[in-house]
């Protein structure tokens, strides 16, 4: 026997995975062939390599793949379609303007805001709320308007005499 | 990695669906084999699989290129399997009539005797899997079953090659233990011969 066992056994699992140096494989071989106990020591970790690679090996033979990835491909077309609104969720669960203590406040002013600036848009316009025209008539020289109030119920006739003039009431 | 690898990440990466198609057709067998080697049962090990090529679609953009594709690979593999195993919380208690390993076809070419010591074999071997610390799991998956160098293993498990030595002399030394009387150990004569 050239050298102990103790001074193999720390190389002899890295030769057993081929990780040895030249030098280390020589030590270890010429050691081999004069020590039984770090043959056995070889060949147990050759049987436990065996016991956990054959059933996996069998696995992998029996295996149908071209399933398995028809069933990624659909996981991820599903997944693709999800993410479209869940994305926009998120988008607007973490976009400060979003969130709901942001937005219900916002939504009501903007509603109380819209409600008085309508109420004071057509009061603007519509001067005289209660009249109705009954007729029109425009000439070259003169325009007449008859108009009726509702309260109190008069019927006005306005003429127009001219462009520049004020209109007279009867 | 190559030129062609390269491409096919970056399209990957991109949102292509077809060059994930690609890395499957390339790596589909070695993430069943680890995922196997971790949960050892047929259809956990598939869900694993399908599992992580989604992770990988959604996450290859993370991957700067920094170390090996299959490592980065290899890695989300172990992960992904470690935490469906710990999830599903199963010990391994399934019994010997559950869905084998070994077709009919295989079981008639062999004796009775010889494929009930196989199916007990098999499940001793997923208790000994089981009681081993994750990476040490890991580290026997790595180098037994898929046969990754000690270099590729540190990368894949994120640790020095001294780690990666350690935990596979601790791993290898208990489920020597656990298996005793199937393995024969050093100096000993073991009980009952090793089915492979």
């Amino acid at each position: 026997m050239k050298n102990s066992c103790s001074s193999v056994s720390t190389v002899l699992e890295k030769y057993f995975d081929l990780e040895v140096t030249d030098e280390e494989r020589f030590l270890v071989e010429g050691h081999l062939q004069d020590c039984p106990a770090c043959r056995d020591a070889l060949k147990s970790m050759e049987e436990l390599r065996t016991l956990m690679k054959v059933p996996v090996e069998e696995a992998v033979r029996k295996e149908d793949f071209p399933w398995v990835w028809q069933k990624i491909e659909r996981e991820i077309r599903l997944q693709k379609q999800r993410t479209w609104w869940e994305s926009l969720r998120s988008w607007l669960d973490i976009t400060p303007l979003f969130r709901r203590k942001v937005w219900i406040p916002a939504v009501a002013t903007a509603a109380v805001l819209l409600f008085f600036s309508t109420q004071i848009i057509f009061k603007k316009t519509l001067s005289y709320p209660d009249v109705t025209v009954v007729e029109y008539v425009e000439s070259q020289t003169d325009n007449v308007m008859v108009y009726q109030l509702e309260d109190p119920k008069v019927t006005v006739i306005w003429l127009f005499e001219g462009p520049e003039e004020e209109p007279t009431t009867t | 990695m190559n030129r062609e690898e390269t491409e096919m990440i970056s399209r990957c990466q991109q949102g292509d669906q077809e060059a994930l198609k690609e890395i499957f057709e390339k790596y589909h067998k070695k993430v069943y084999r680890i995922a196997y080697g971790v949960v050892r049962q047929r259809e956990e090990a598939l869900d694993v699989v399908q599992e992580v090529f989604i992770k990988l679609f959604r996450s290859v953009k993370n991957f700067k290129g920094r170390s090996h594709f299959y490592t980065y690979l290899y890695r989300m593999v172990m992960n992904t399997a470690i935490d469906h195993k710990r999830k599903a919380g199963k010990q391994f208690m399934s019994s010997l009539d559950e869905e084998g390993s070994f077709e009919p076809s295989d079981e008639a070419e062999k004796g009775p005797e010889r494929i009930l010591l196989q199916k007990e074999l098999e499940e001793r071997v997923k208790l000994a899997m089981d009681k081993l610390p994750a990476e040490q799991r890991a580290a026997l998956i790595f180098r037994d079953v898929e046969g990754l160098s000690y270099q590729e293993m540190a990368e894949a498990m994120g640790c020095s090659i001294g780690t990666v030595m350690s935990r596979l002399h601790y791993g290898r030394k208990r489920m020597q233990d656990s298996l005793k009387d199937y393995v024969k150990l050093p100096g000993q004569s073991r009980g009952t011969s090793a089915v492979s």
